[in-house]
């Protein structure tokens, strides 16, 4: 039994084909043709990763994408209609960890898939526990900690906090992060970087508004200070 | 002159139309006021002089007699009611003497108020006498074998007449210059509400599909007013109806493409085990599917500036470092990037749209230029310049904006359009720039060789400060 993937696609013939694709790919497919259908498949049996169209019928694909995300830190990949549109924001807020636009091609996605699972297992064991402040970073055990108190940080929002608490005080720019969280190229998403930071602050900020410890230097990018 | 007359604007003929009524109204004012002046000052004149003359003959009656002699008129002269601007003249017998010879005398009478004398009438004439107008009277004294003839000079009256004249020609063409100057002025303004629909009529061409006509203060205009709006608002409906047909086919042309893609890719996999007519066959399947994706890509793109929701995600770029990495990803190897000693040149602008812009360009040069693409990019006047030059057949003076046109065909030069292969490419790379205020053209490479040279030029302007979009 290999990675499982829940995909929650409306349409019988995309989920039948790109379930086959990936299939070619190593990957088990579980299929799922609605949000309520997903949401008891993932009770029943958590996938490793899900795939999920946003324009799905009855539950869309962000309140699916809000209900996992509350239950599980499970790496989300979100298909939207469009790259340019408030959606895509709108998925990374519901809690996506990445998005691909329709039509993409099975090889993408898995690629996509095999950098959020690689990013969510390669921290380096070993690596000494580093403190900003009130904030705790244990990389080896995966744990946060704000004031004493465990955060709970998705994988792909702990490896962005590891990434900048790597380079204390220095500004990382979104390209960097995008290479190095994501394994995107120079042509990546920035605002998978600025949703993502966002996400990170309202867990580990006093005050999201005014954060204190992952701060916007204008123009450049972003650091991590105690 | 009718075809003349048709060739004229309306503003010109309306004009002609004022200066022309103008100028018959005021001569027609002139003549009747010199003729009725000079009527009414000679007639005057007449009635006066005549009496006069009348008692003057009486008094040479009463003072000659049948011994008086010519050399004795002068002398009676005297007697007489004369001034200086009338002249008695006498014939006394085969003789004849006159108070101002040089002026008028017995020979310079007209033959015809000579035969009413000598008849035996008293008569009156006007004539004109070595160029001077005078009231000529005649009266027979038949008793001592004697006329009286008495000249009334009138060419102060002329002289009055001439002057008046002059004033009441100056003030026709003057009334002509006015009423000309008032034709064009009145056509000016009732032409000025066609200037407005002008403008309004240019703006819709150009694309400004929202332009409506103000409401005109004029009831008059009100029906052309609601016809034009009515005409924009029709053909706006439409453009936008065309606009969102095009984006929502495209848009249901996403789903099939999906199960195309990713049939085509489970096909692949197991391409090895395929005969090689299916190999062949699958391989064009899969270079369509592709080339299919991209056309609708491409159609989606453009239609969201027909419809108006292509917007701007605008972030600083630092083109230097931003073009190299646009054509890094590229699988073309001749390609030489040129930046000169720029280190860096930062705009601010939107990184797919951009970076689709200069993969089309290089693909395009690419494509229909043999041999070595050269990308040059620098600064001049505030504006980033981008030129990709290559060493093809280059792009023929006719077909160098007709290439930017959607679908546009034409001669090797022309097919370029087709960059993408989608035949939408070079029209959304002058899209794409239009959108970030910058502006693309096609000419011959500076060098003088064969080839297209590729000018994208976008406006470097302000640099906000950043702060990243949700950060």
């Amino acid at each position: 039994m290999g990675t499982r993937i829940l995909t929650v696609e409306d349409d019988e013939r995309i989920r039948t084909s790109v379930r086959l694709a990936l299939e070619d790919e190593g990957w088990t497919v579980e299929e799922a043709e609605s949000g309520e259908d997903a949401l008891n498949a993932f009770t029943r049996e958590p996938a490793d990763v899900v795939l999920i169209d946003i324009m799905l019928p009855g539950i869309d694909g962000f309140d699916v994408c809000r209900s996992i995300r509350q239950a599980s830190d499970v790496p989300i990949v979100m298909v939207t209609a469009r790259a340019d549109t408030h959606d895509v924001v709108a998925g990374l807020e519901a809690g996506a960890d990445d998005y691909l636009t329709k039509p993409f091609a099975p090889k993408e996605l898995s690629a996509r898939i095999r950098a959020l699972l690689r990013r969510a297992r390669s921290v380096d064991p070993g690596s000494p526990q580093m403190v900003f402040g009130d904030l705790e970073i244990i990389p080896e055990e995966g744990v946060v900690r704000v004031a004493g108190e465990e955060a709970h940080l998705t994988k792909t929002e702990f490896r962005l906090l590891v990434e900048l608490a790597s380079n204390p005080g220095r500004v990382l720019s979104r390209e960097v992060l995008l290479e190095r969280v994501w394994g995107y190229g120079y042509f990546g998403d920035g605002r998978l970087v600025d949703v993502h930071v966002r996400r990170l602050r309202t867990k580990i900020e006093p005050d999201a508004a005014n954060p204190r410890h992952v701060v916007t230097v204008r123009g450049l990018g972003y650091k991590l200070q105690s | 002159m009718r075809r003349v007359w048709g060739q004229l604007g309306l503003r010109a003929r309306i004009m002609s139309l004022y200066a022309a009524g103008g100028l018959l109204l005021s001569l027609i004012i002139a003549l009747s006021t010199l003729t009725l002046a000079r009527q009414n000052l000679l007639e005057d004149r007449e009635d006066r002089a005549f009496p006069v003359a009348i008692r003057n003959a009486a008094r040479v009656e009463g003072a000659l007699s049948g011994e008086t002699e010519i050399e004795d008129v002068q002398t009676i002269f005297d007697l007489l009611n004369v001034t200086q601007r009338s002249v008695p003249v006498v014939r006394l017998g085969s003789e004849s003497t006159s108070g101002s010879p040089q002026v008028f005398n017995e020979e310079l009478i007209p033959p015809s108020l000579r035969a009413q004398v000598d008849a035996g009438n008293a008569a009156r004439m006007r004539a004109r006498i070595n160029s001077t107008h005078m009231i000529l009277t005649g009266i027979p004294i038949p008793d001592v074998d004697a006329d009286y003839y008495e000249a009334a000079l009138t060419d102060d009256v002329e002289d009055a007449l001439d002057a008046l004249g002059i004033i009441v020609l100056g003030v026709a063409a003057a009334t002509t210059l006015l009423s000309a100057a008032l034709g064009s002025w009145a056509s000016r303004r009732a032409l000025t509400p066609l200037a407005d629909v002008r403008i309004a009529a240019e703006s819709l061409a150009a694309g400004e599909l929202d332009t409506r006509l103000d409401p005109p203060a004029d009831a008059d205009l009100a029906s052309l007013t609601a016809s034009f709006n009515g005409m924009a608002r029709s053909l706006e409906d439409r453009i936008e109806r065309d606009a969102r047909f095009a984006s929502e086919v495209s848009h249901e042309l996403r789903s099939p493409l999906m199960t195309l893609s990713a049939s085509v890719e489970v096909l692949q996999n197991g391409r090895d085990q395929m005969p090689d007519r299916s190999q062949t066959a699958l391989d064009l399947l899969t270079a369509d599917i592709q080339r299919f994706n991209l056309l609708v890509e491409d159609l989606l793109e453009i239609s969201r500036y027909d419809v108006g929701t292509a917007s701007l995600q605008a972030e600083p770029i630092d083109l230097v470092e931003f073009v190299r990495q646009s054509i890094r990803q590229l699988p073309h190897e001749n390609v030489a990037v040129d930046v000169g000693d720029l280190e860096h040149l930062v705009i601010v602008g939107d990184k797919r749209r951009l970076a689709l812009a200069i993969t089309n360009l290089v693909d395009n040069a690419a494509k229909y230029g043999t041999g070595l693409t050269t990308v040059t990019l620098s600064e001049q006047d505030g504006d980033a310049l981008l030129a990709v030059e290559d060493e093809g057949v280059g792009v023929p003076g006719a077909e160098r904006t007709v290439i930017f046109d959607r679908f546009s065909r034409g001669s090797a030069g022309g097919r370029r359009g087709q960059g993408t292969g989608s035949g939408l490419g070079l029209a959304l790379v002058a899209e794409h720039l239009g959108l970030h205020g910058g502006t693309i053209l096609v000419e011959d490479r500076k060098d003088g060789k064969s080839g297209a040279r590729f000018v994208a030029r976008v406006p470097i302007g302000e640099i906000p400060e950043f702060e990243g979009e949700l950060g």
